[in-house]
């Protein structure tokens, strides 16, 4: 099947098999570095991409799924050049080492702060329960989404 | 859709996916959050040669009209939690799933058919006496939920039926749902056990439902326990009588690189009294 979707702003077509996910089609179909493989089964958050402004793990997603909608990466979130706040939070405060977890970090951040832009420290705990990070110990990650809920 | 050969599905009505449910059967694979389904692909159990997901059938909503709570069969969790006065068996389920993304992608119906470590939900909709609305080709069937577990992964549903949603009438006045697992806010189910419970004006049990997950493939209603304590007067001593027969010996509980039966088992037990001495407090 043919699918069509917009990938950070730009219109994209792409083959399909209907069991697919959409992790295959943007890393092996569209070369997508912005998004990476870890677990495939929904415990890792590496591959969540934001799919109309929601959340989902790419890799429990099947690609039929995206047809018509708007999907967004970490790469999608800087403009011309640009860190967004988020990204620049990130980088701030040292919340990312090897940065295999940072593209869907990130992302949970971003629709975490979208939804509630002061979350408490326990509704961030809640958030991020589906992202690993091997590295940090996530107190960066966590200071990161606070400096950004104590700026609004 | 006179030519369905393979491919991805995704009808826009209940009538168009169980006709297509009714025409592919077992060829079709039913999709509605991805959390559990897409796995079955990923990790070649299954080979559908259609996918039919269920992503723009609406069935996204909860409606709570004077005593009874319908939630439709797509409802993702976090819509779930947007309503306050849901019965707090439910709500507590709901929240104890930790992740932005998974709350956001699976759903209610998806639940209930998916085995252990899943199943919160299913098992704190158990405790509320839940019934199971499923719609097939020739009209709708109330199943109450209590009925549809057949055996692992065997439901009580037919070939053309789709479960539409779950509807809780009276539920009781007290109810609470509790879990294990290995991290605060991470990890699969231990053991959970969740009790709906009405009290008389004596404060004698009236009506009692004790669900325990996390044990078997799926949820299960513990009735033996439910008799032993209905018309009685909840004290300490009589819900420390009631846990030794929680978990039956014939219970063939799973045992797993996480936790023994023995500690599933044990764990069922220090829930159950847990929530019951909450609620006599």
């Amino acid at each position: 099947m043919r699918i069509k979707f917009k990938l950070d702003g730009e219109v994209v077509e792409v083959d399909a098999k209907h069991t697919d996910t959409l992790l295959k089609i943007l890393k092996d179909k569209l070369g997508v570095g912005a998004v990476h493989f870890g677990c495939g089964e929904g415990t890792c958050g590496a591959c969540i991409v934001l799919v109309n402004g929601r959340p989902r793990y790419s890799c429990l997603t099947l690609a039929g799924y995206v047809d018509g909608k708007e999907v967004t990466t970490v790469a999608g979130l800087a403009h011309d050049g640009e860190l967004s706040e988020i990204q620049k939070a990130f980088l701030e405060n040292d919340a990312a080492q090897c940065g295999y977890c940072t593209p869907g970090m990130i992302l949970i951040a971003k629709a975490l702060l979208d939804r509630n832009p002061s979350p408490s420290d326990e509704e961030i705990f809640d958030a991020l329960a589906g992202n690993l990070c091997r590295c940090t110990g996530y107190v960066p990650i966590i200071n990161a989404i606070k400096s950004l809920s104590k700026k609004r | 859709m006179s030519q369905v050969t393979s491919g991805y599905y995704a009808p826009a009505s209940l009538r168009d996916a169980i006709s297509l449910k009714k025409r592919l059967r077992e060829r079709a694979l039913i999709v509605a959050g991805g959390t559990a389904a897409v796995q079955l692909i990923s990790k070649m159990i299954a080979e559908p040669e259609v996918i039919i997901s269920l992503e723009k059938v609406p069935l996204d909503y909860v409606k709570v009209q004077g005593n009874v709570v319908e939630i439709g069969a797509t409802t993702p969790i976090s819509r779930l939690l947007e309503k306050k006065d849901l019965p707090n068996a439910l709500r507590e389920a709901a929240e104890n799933i930790h992740g932005l993304a998974l709350k956001d992608m699976a759903t209610v119906g998806g639940n209930i058919f998916t085995p252990a470590p899943a199943g919160d939900i299913a098992t704190a909709l158990l405790s509320l006496d839940a019934t199971l609305m499923l719609r097939g080709t020739r009209g709708v069937r109330a199943v109450p939920f209590s009925k549809f577990y057949r055996g692992p992964l065997e439901y009580n549903i037919k070939a053309d039926e789709v479960l539409t949603a779950i509807r809780i009438r009276r539920a009781p006045g007290l109810s609470s749902f509790l879990k294990q697992t290995p991290l605060r806010y991470s990890g699969p189910t231990i053991a959970s056990a969740s009790v709906g419970l009405d009290l008389d004006k004596d404060k004698k049990a009236r009506r009692v439902m004790v669900a325990i997950g996390g044990l078997t493939t799926h949820p299960y209603r513990v009735k033996r326990v439910e008799r032993f304590l209905t018309g009685k007067r909840l004290t300490s001593e009589l819900i420390e009588e009631a846990a030794k027969q929680l978990v039956d010996d014939n219970v063939d509980v799973i045992e797993d690189a996480l936790a023994s039966s023995w500690y599933r088992r044990v764990i069922a037990q220090v829930l159950f009294k847990k929530i019951l001495n909450n609620f006599i407090r």
